[in-house]
């Protein structure tokens, strides 16, 4: 008996441990998010949400995300907006700022959950990697260049244009050149 | 006997086959709903009620964490309930984990009924042709767990008449434990080179050696091998035309009700109880002849 009540007490104080390390919120309670109002002195990043590279390979897309709703006719998702840029912001902490502000899906891996490090998108606005095709998913360039590296390792300067592009073809159909090339090498290789 | 199991081995295990397969392939809510009907239902016709009742709540024990593991890690889906830790909590993954984490629990409880039907000299006699020594194995490792439980019994039964567990204290039950753990593992061991000696004094698997066997293939075993060969031709052509496509994400897709498609669900349905129709008619039959006497 005295046993049992040890036993129980164990499991209740493991819930508790365990609900009171994870945060409960509603709908509403997310998506209220504050984004600061642009000033004079206020730094700030352009960002975009692109998917026009699925509208080329339509008859890739799984039959379901086939919508107006998941992409767009003109395949914009997030048309160019200016936000400001807090200290330190990566282009993850924008990305998932702007989502929750504009009530846009977006779903990541974590770091800690991640070999490289780095949070990794899985997809926005319900359109996930694969989703269109075995090498279509999420990049991102800054400035018009790809920066090689993990979006959340990437710290935003000012007056920086991001660029969120899904590919259907590993990046070589948006001009990332730098896995096209690494891939023609192992090619040649073998 | 006039059940499931008097049928041909070869027959038994082709639909066995293809009943983890269809299973397994299709995440369509009609066809997890058949196999799980057609499941419990021979099951039941197996081993009766209590029994049936006893794996039903297993089974919810074994769904239910299933289930809700997938909403965890699984963030697709646009009802959005509430959010964990700044990651979305969906209806939709918590559906899809509902169905995937039933498919599961199909497939094993139609694991459990294999077993019971097609017993291990069946299995001998469907390989120990064709591949002796891997059919010789995996009959052995089918065998292993049960055989493990009833000598764990033996053992632990011979200990206590000697005089172990006498005491309430821990380490003495643990060192007792490790005890017939060990003596386990050696036996097993044993008993694994014994039977295989066994089987080659025997001479099995020589060439040109013939075993006898109860197992005849009659006419019955043909028309329950055409019947099912019928329907495996119409389900797989359901399968090509996309008749059992299912998606979950982002939103869940509506049940199609056309003539058509009620017309498939039937089929599934109908493959999926053909065992535990006949395993209850044999039952039934056997209780009324019985009644008579």
């Amino acid at each position: 008996m005295k046993k049992n009540i040890i036993m129980i007490g164990v499991v209740i104080l493991l819930v508790a441990i365990l609900v009171s390390g994870t945060k409960f919120q509603s709908v509403d309670e997310y998506y209220l998010t504050h984004m600061e109002d642009i000033k004079e002195d206020s730094e700030t990043v352009t960002i975009s949400i692109r998917c026009d590279t699925v509208l080329d390979n339509w008859d890739k897309l799984d039959p379901q995300l086939r919508d107006e709703k998941y992409v767009p006719s003109d395949g914009v998702i997030l048309p160019e907006t200016t936000y400001v840029l807090r200290p330190g912001d990566t282009a993850f902490d924008i990305l998932n700022r702007v989502c929750r502000y504009n009530k846009i899906h977006m779903e990541y891996q974590g770091i800690e959950n991640n070999a490289y490090g780095s949070a990794y998108i899985k997809g926005i606005n319900y359109l996930y990697e694969f989703s269109c095709g075995k090498l279509s998913g999420w990049m991102f360039t800054v400035n018009g260049k790809y920066p090689g590296k993990g979006c959340s390792t990437y710290e935003m300067k000012n007056h920086d244009k991001i660029e969120w592009i899904y590919t259907c073809d590993l990046g070589r159909d948006v001009g990332n050149e730098y896995n096209g090339a690494d891939m023609q090498k192992e090619k040649d290789k073998s | 006997m006039n059940g499931f199991e008097s049928f041909h081995p070869a027959v038994l295990f082709i639909y066995y086959i293809l009943v983890v397969c269809f299973s397994m392939v299709s995440r369509h809510p009609v066809v997890i709903l058949a196999s799980l009907a057609g499941g419990f239902l021979f099951f039941g016709a197996l081993n009766g009620l209590r029994k049936t009742l006893k794996e039903l709540l297993f089974s919810f024990c074994l769904f239910v964490p299933m289930a809700v593991t997938n909403p965890i890690f699984v963030h697709n889906g646009e009802t959005i309930l509430f959010f964990m830790n700044d990651n979305p909590v969906t209806l939709e993954a918590m559906i899809y984990g509902g169905a995937a984490s039933l498919m599961i629990v199909c497939v094993l409880l139609w694991c459990r009924c294999y077993s019971a039907i097609l017993t291990t000299d069946k299995f001998l006699y469907l390989f120990g042709k064709v591949i002796p020594k891997l059919g010789l194995i995996l009959s052995m490792a089918f065998r292993f767990i049960p055989l493990f439980k009833h000598q764990i019994r033996k053992i632990n039964q011979s200990q206590k008449t000697m005089g172990l567990y006498a005491t309430d204290s821990v380490p003495d039950r643990i060192r007792g434990g490790i005890r017939v753990f060990d003596s386990l593992v050696s036996w097993s061991m044993e008993n694994s080179i014994d039977t295989a000696d066994a089987m080659k004094a025997r001479g099995y698997g020589l060439h040109g050696r013939t075993n006898f066997s109860l197992f005849r293939f009659k006419r019955r075993d043909g028309i329950l091998l055409g019947i099912m060969g019928g329907f495996t031709v119409l389900i797989l052509s359901c399968f090509a035309v996309g008749g059992f496509d299912f998606f979950y994400y982002p939103y869940v897709a509506q049940l199609q009700l056309n003539p058509e498609d009620i017309a498939r669900y039937l089929i599934i349905f109908v493959f999926y109880l053909i065992p535990g129709i006949i395993e209850a008619r044999g039952k039934l039959t056997g209780k009324y002849l019985r009644s008579k006497i």
